[in-house]
């Protein structure tokens, strides 16, 4: 195993039965065999492993759900909502850990730090399955809005990991219906609404009508 | 099976406001004025004016459908009594036996994740993520394993939680097609939530599809489908896919009198054999829940909703439909008392009048019973009933909801067999399995 991962197992680890960080890089290094020195040429600090396991998590949800035989046949929304299962459920599976490093990077990182290796992971993702939604023409290329799908889906997740937080529901059953209904509400904003048929109309009139237009 | 859904997606209402605004606006749209004295009394039908338009049925069908779940098993249930609903209404009705927005593939595969541990396409050799039909409450799609072909039931997540609260948004409405004030129709409503509770609980129903069909194993041109408890959870339900065509699509094609008369008599043997040797009924008689096989025979794939007879029930209601039983003026009375048609504070006037009003209705419903073979095809018996229900329906006397609350589901039944072997234009034997109320005389 690449010390990395091993020094980031061994962090979960730590968190999970201390319920807090070690206290000092010092004694995390030594007890993992190796020198303070070395650490910092893996990880800037403990934060930074989070960071990782973060962006990991992100990783391998995306990895696991294009894996899925299905996944050449689902279409873009789809494909989000794919995404979303499936890295909730690895959520699901951490999720001692995972309230324990929202906790603590609020009060220290902030979580736009925490969540910046996973974001990155995710907007790759999901600039991706919009571009295919916008070629396929599931998705209406709106000039301006297009480039912001992406941000909509980004603050869905945040929205979902929030409800999950709080959700006490067997198996966390409401957490795949804010899916469902979450990432399905967003989508249907992509997609072709009576607004762009409104704003069509209201062009086709200002150009050809001579009536002018209020505005 | 039937149409396929197209459109993969599309928005459910999520919050009980947002649901609120469904009825809301269908309220508006309906103008409170159109469905009048749709009367839940036995069996009758009012139908209100004319002016019903296909526009305001599609406002209901879309407003429901959009609610999914409970609200739309409302759908379905309105949409059995033909004679009830105007035709518009009927027809829209109608759409929501066979679609339905339905869940997507995703979280199709998060919930077999769950609940068998693995992908559908790792537990059945193959899987359709499109769904191939609506089944009220969840989705059917087709599946294979070993060869076998399999249809797999999924329900929508969340359904049990949301019928309570989907019914007291349904309530005003329903009060407003049925007539019947608030309290009232609690009585009705509470049996109606236990049924729909019931039907969210798969795994229930695969335990009582083994039962009844090993039970009505022996009734003539009927196929009932394997099921199989392993594939099944309590969201889940996996039975072998029953090859045929669906009521309307197997009248498209012409089947001759003898075939129609086969299918009818199976539906009446089932029907009548679950309720007087059974007393457990299954009360969901609606088109979607059958199939006629290629070979002539009638497939049943649903037993989410039954019905069971209780004694106080059953003997006094069937007791009432045995040859000569009105001869006897103390006993009809005596069951119409123990049925809540007549109550306790009617004066003698009032009783005399029920009495002759309900002996009318009883004798309706009963009218098959009367003879050793019926013909439902005629108009003329639905014509009469139907007049009925449009006299009273004038009479300020049938106001107020009588009658015990099993008359909900009894009578859906009874009155949704009657309409499909109607449909069927189907002649039956109705002497095969007769009300057994003689030992109590």
């Amino acid at each position: 195993m690449e010390i990395k991962d091993r020094l980031q197992e061994s962090y979960i680890e730590h968190v999970l039965h201390h319920g807090e960080q070690p206290k000092t890089v010092y004694l995390f290094a030594s007890e993992n065999g190796i020198t303070e020195e070395e650490f910092y040429t893996h990880f800037g600090s403990f934060e930074s492993i989070d960071i990782r396991i973060w962006k990991g998590l992100m990783t391998d949800a995306v990895r696991e759900v294009r894996s899925q035989e299905v996944w050449a046949q689902y279409s873009s929304r789809e494909k989000a909502l794919s995404l979303f299962y499936g890295f909730m459920e690895l959520l699901k599976s951490k999720r001692s850990f995972i309230t324990f490093s929202l906790r603590n990077a609020k009060s220290k990182i902030g979580l736009s730090n925490l969540f910046e290796g996973m974001k990155q992971e995710f907007e790759l993702f999901s600039a991706e399955i919009i571009q295919e939604g916008l070629e396929s023409g599931e998705l209406t290329d709106r000039p301006f809005f297009a480039s912001k799908y992406k941000d909509a889906l980004w603050i869905q997740l945040g929205f979902i990991i929030n409800f999950w937080l709080k959700d006490t529901s067997a198996g966390f059953d409401k957490t795949d219906e804010a899916i469902e209904k979450g990432v399905n509400v967003t989508y249907n904003l992509f997609e072709r609404s009576p607004i762009d048929e409104l704003f069509e109309y209201g062009k086709f009139l200002a150009k050809n009508s001579g009536i002018k237009m209020p505005f | 099976m039937i149409r396929k859904n197209d459109d993969e997606q599309k928005s459910i209402p999520t919050s009980k406001v947002e649901r609120s605004t469904q009825f809301v606006k269908t309220g508006f749209k309906i103008g409170g004025n159109y469905v009048k004295h749709y009367s839940k009394r036995l069996f009758n039908s009012n139908i209100s004016r004319d002016e019903l338009n296909e526009d305001n049925a599609a406002d209901i069908y879309s407003s429901l459908s959009k609610l999914k779940g409970s609200a739309l098993k409302v759908a379905q249930m309105l949409s059995m009594d033909k004679n009830i609903l105007p035709k518009a209404y009927v027809n829209q009705f109608s759409q929501s036996q066979y679609n339905a927005p339905p869940l997507s593939g995703p979280l199709i595969v998060q919930t077999f994740r769950k609940l068998h541990g693995k992908t559908p396409e790792k537990i059945f050799d193959k899987f359709n993520l499109k769904s191939s039909n609506a089944a009220s409450i969840g989705q059917v799609h087709q599946a294979e394993l070993d060869g076998r072909k399999l249809a797999v039931k999924i329900q929508y997540p969340g359904v049990g939680d949301s019928i309570s609260s989907d019914l007291k948004l349904v309530k005003p409405f329903a009060f407003r097609l049925i007539g019947m004030s608030e309290k009232e129709l609690d009585v009705y409503m509470k049996e109606v939530e236990e049924r729909l509770l019931e039907e969210t609980d798969y795994e229930l129903e695969v335990r009582r599809s083994v039962e009844i069909s090993k039970a009505c194993a022996h009734l003539e041109n009927i196929v009932f489908p394997v099921y199989y408890p392993e594939l099944s959870s309590k969201r889940t339900i996996t039975m072998d896919w029953i090859e045929g065509l669906h009521l309307k699509e197997y009248l498209e094609t012409n089947p001759s009198q003898d075939e129609k008369n086969a299918i009818g008599q199976a539906l009446w043997d089932f029907y009548n054999f679950q309720q007087h040797d059974l007393r457990a009924v299954h009360a969901d008689p609606h088109p979607g829940n059958f199939i006629i096989t290629h070979d002539g025979k009638l497939g049943i794939i649903d037993f989410g909703c039954i019905k069971e007879l209780p004694d106080d029930f059953y003997y006094p209601f069937f007791s009432l439909t045995s040859e000569g039983f009105f001869n006897d003026k103390v006993k009809t009375l005596q069951a119409f008392r123990e049925l809540e048609m007549i109550h306790e504070k009617d004066s003698p006037r009032d009783v005399d009048f029920y009495y002759d009003m309900y002996r009318q209705m009883i004798g309706l419903f009963a009218k098959p019973y009367s003879s050793n073979t019926f013909d439902f095809s005629g108009t003329e018996f639905f014509e009469q009933i139907y007049n009925y229900g449009e006299m009273i329906a004038k009479m300020p006397e049938f106001k107020q909801a009588r009658g015990v609350k099993h008359f909900i589901y009894i009578n859906r039944t009874n009155f949704g067999l009657y309409n499909i072997l109607h449909e069927l234009k189907a002649t039956v034997r109705t002497d095969t399995y007769v009300p057994q109320v003689n030992c109590e005389l």
